[in-house]
């Protein structure tokens, strides 16, 4: 799967470049991840591209979530399709992470704390 | 057109005296055919029977007089371009008037000359071939240039069109635009004037809509077509000046038919009004814009009018040539006798229904021959019930492997696509793509579990009011209740599989067979 990620001061933006996030793809976005997380601890997604997700995304999410917030740092999601958004609030996600609707607005809330 | 080049002009003479008709028999003979009617009853069956090319028509005659003879011409459709030349003794300039306001086109007076009456008569046949020539050509304009062709894909809609040019073409054109598979528009439209310049203008507006439509889907959102009161703005303001120059005005009617949301907006310019069949209550009613018709140099801005429909409702679309066909006693066709007719043979298909207009207005005015053009397009809305049989079912069958689901959400997406009258928007239909999804993964990852080989069949089914998913395995057995219901705090990261399914559809039923199948079932209300 392909990512693009940027450095911005702490944070790393990371642009997942895939329509679909599902049970099919969902093992592979955890292992493109991996190595991002290892390196940062403070990590955007910018979800735009994504016009599809089901439970399998929700998941792969939350364990990046635990995994960033036991090293200190926080996972925030921005730029949201609406049938995504939807699903986040089916599963409460949107309770969970943050989402933003860009991701200056994501980078920004970092610099105001974790 | 050809049969007057290839035989020789068919020429009549009207005169009660055998002398007059020997001198002009004998003048006339060597160049043409020629028929002889000695009173003006004679003169009349003779031409309704035989459509001579030219009549040399005498005034005084026992009985009717050529006055009469030639009014009696000039009323009926079929009989009055023919030219009349009066050929009388009587010079004065009073009766040459009242010839001329009978109708004649020219006069001769006795004595004549051969000489005169030869030159006469043949500079008449050329001005007549001229004018027969410029209708051939005004109406190859219409057919090739004025008369569009109807998108054929459009679920759930009939299309019929009708024309009958008139002797004299008079620009009346229409055309169809398609946006997408649910979505197309409509324009029919009448110049006013006759000919080759109406046909031309008409031609000219329609290519004008074209570039107008392509400019302004070029300055918007590609998503976004622009509305039909924008549109309509835009060719009028790019035609004004053009239309003022040649003192000419367009009425027209532009209509945008969405079958996705079941409405119709239209923007009409002074046009016949369409006639909106209603299948609920089995009525018509009648759609009027607001806006004056193009060409008018102080236009409002234009408006769009929006009318919801249902499915087995029908719209006619008009030219004046069909309301106002006369009978011979000058009776119009009229706006109400369509109307009624159309509320009585709403039922038909389109096809059938326009050409029992067609039958029917041709028997009002016993003839098929109109003075206008006469154009007509049938929008008909199809019934649930007569296309769900094409669309009712879909099967659909999968490895157990997660590559597949795409293929899943595709089918099913397309199948509530499918369905008549559209009840399913787009959001629900990503609902339901998500639930399907689910209960694959579901069957996948845990009735399948590390097997490979293993099959999944789907069922899509339409009932009346609702649509049924049925998902078949071969797996291992399963029982929703032994999995625990979903935590929401993040801790973990699946369990939403289920919550997902019941949110999303509006029943879930999970069952056995003894063979050993699994059935997942999803219903979702229309």
């Amino acid at each position: 799967m392909k990512l693009s990620t940027e450095k911005i001061g702490e944070v790393t933006v990371v642009t997942v470049l895939t329509e679909v996030l599902d049970a099919s793809n969902a093992e592979e976005f955890k292992t493109a991840t991996a190595p991002i997380l290892k390196e940062s601890n403070k990590v955007v997604f910018e979800i735009s591209q994504i016009k599809f997700m089901d439970s399998s995304g929700c998941g792969t999410l939350l364990s990046f979530l635990r995994q960033l917030k036991s090293s200190n740092g926080n996972l925030k999601l921005c730029r949201v399709q609406e049938p995504v958004r939807i699903l986040f609030e089916l599963v409460r996600i949107d309770r969970i992470i943050e989402i933003f609707d860009t991701k200056e607005e994501a980078i920004k809330s970092f610099k105001m704390g974790i | 057109m050809t049969t007057v080049e290839k035989i020789k002009p068919l020429v009549l003479i009207v005169d009660d005296n055998s002398t007059n008709i020997d001198l002009l028999v004998n003048t006339l003979k060597k160049d043409y055919r020629l028929g002889v009617a000695k009173n003006g009853q004679k003169a009349l069956d003779y031409t309704e029977k035989h459509l001579p090319d030219l009549i040399l028509l005498d005034i005084m005659m026992p009985g009717m007089n050529g006055y009469e003879v030639c009014g009696r011409l000039k009323t009926a459709t079929r009989t009055k371009d023919i030219p009349v030349i009066f050929i009388t003794a009587m010079t004065e300039t009073a009766h040459k008037t009242r010839a001329f306001e009978a109708g004649a086109l020219d006069y001769i007076t006795k004595p004549f000359h051969t000489a005169e009456v030869k030159a006469r008569v043949k500079t008449h046949l050329s001005l007549k071939k001229a004018r027969e020539h410029e209708i051939y050509i005004a109406s190859k304009i219409q057919k090739t240039l004025l008369l569009g062709q109807p998108p054929r894909d459009i679920n759930g809609i009939q299309i019929a069109q009708l024309t009958i040019p008139s002797q004299k073409v008079d620009g009346d054109f229409y055309d169809f635009f398609k946006i997408n598979n649910q979505c197309f528009d409509l324009v029919v439209g009448d110049v006013m004037g006759k000919g080759i310049p109406a046909a031309l203008l008409g031609a000219a507006i329609k290519s004008h809509f074209l570039r107008v439509l392509n400019e302004l889907i070029r300055l918007t959102d590609k998503k976004e077509f622009p509305d039909p009161e924008k549109i309509i703005s835009s060719v009028h303001s790019s035609m004004i000046d053009q239309l003022e120059d040649i003192e000419t005005f367009v009425t027209l009617c532009y209509a945008r038919f969405d079958m996705a949301k079941y409405l119709l907006s239209f923007v009409d310019c002074g046009h016949m009004r369409t006639i909106h069949f209603h299948a609920d209550s089995n009525r018509c009613s009648l759609l009027r814009g607001v806006n004056m018709p193009l060409g008018f140099p102080e236009q409002e801005p234009f408006k769009q009018t929006l009318v919801s429909f249902q499915p087995g409702d029908l719209f006619v679309f008009y030219s004046d040539g069909l309301t106002e066909a006369k009978n011979q006693d000058g009776v119009l066709y009229g706006e109400k006798r369509l109307v009624d007719f159309v509320q009585k043979n709403a039922i038909m298909e389109s096809k059938e229904l326009i050409n029992i207009i067609r039958k029917d207005v041709v028997a009002f005015s016993q003839s098929d021959i109109f003075d206008d053009d006469l154009t007509c397009v049938l929008v008909g809305i199809e019934k649930k019930s007569t296309s769900q049989a094409l669309s009712d079912k879909a099967k659909l069958e999968i490895k157990n492997d997660l590559t597949e689901l795409a293929r899943v959400r595709d089918f099913v997406r397309n199948f509530c696509e499918g369905i008549p009258g559209f009840p399913l928007d787009n959001n629900r239909i990503n609902l339901i793509e998500l639930a399907v999804t689910e209960v694959t993964a579901n069957i996948i990852k845990h009735a399948y579990g590390e097997h490979t080989g293993e099959r999944i069949q789907i069922n899509a089914l339409l009932l009346d009011d609702k649509i049924v998913l049925q998902f078949y395995d071969w797996g291992k057995a399963f029982d929703p209740k032994s999995v625990p219901l979903p935590v929401f705090d993040g801790s973990q990261s699946g369990g939403f599989g289920l919550h997902i399914i019941s949110h999303t559809v509006d029943e879930v039923v999970y069952s056995r067979d003894k063979k050993g199948r699994n059935c997942a079932s999803l219903e979702i209300k229309l």
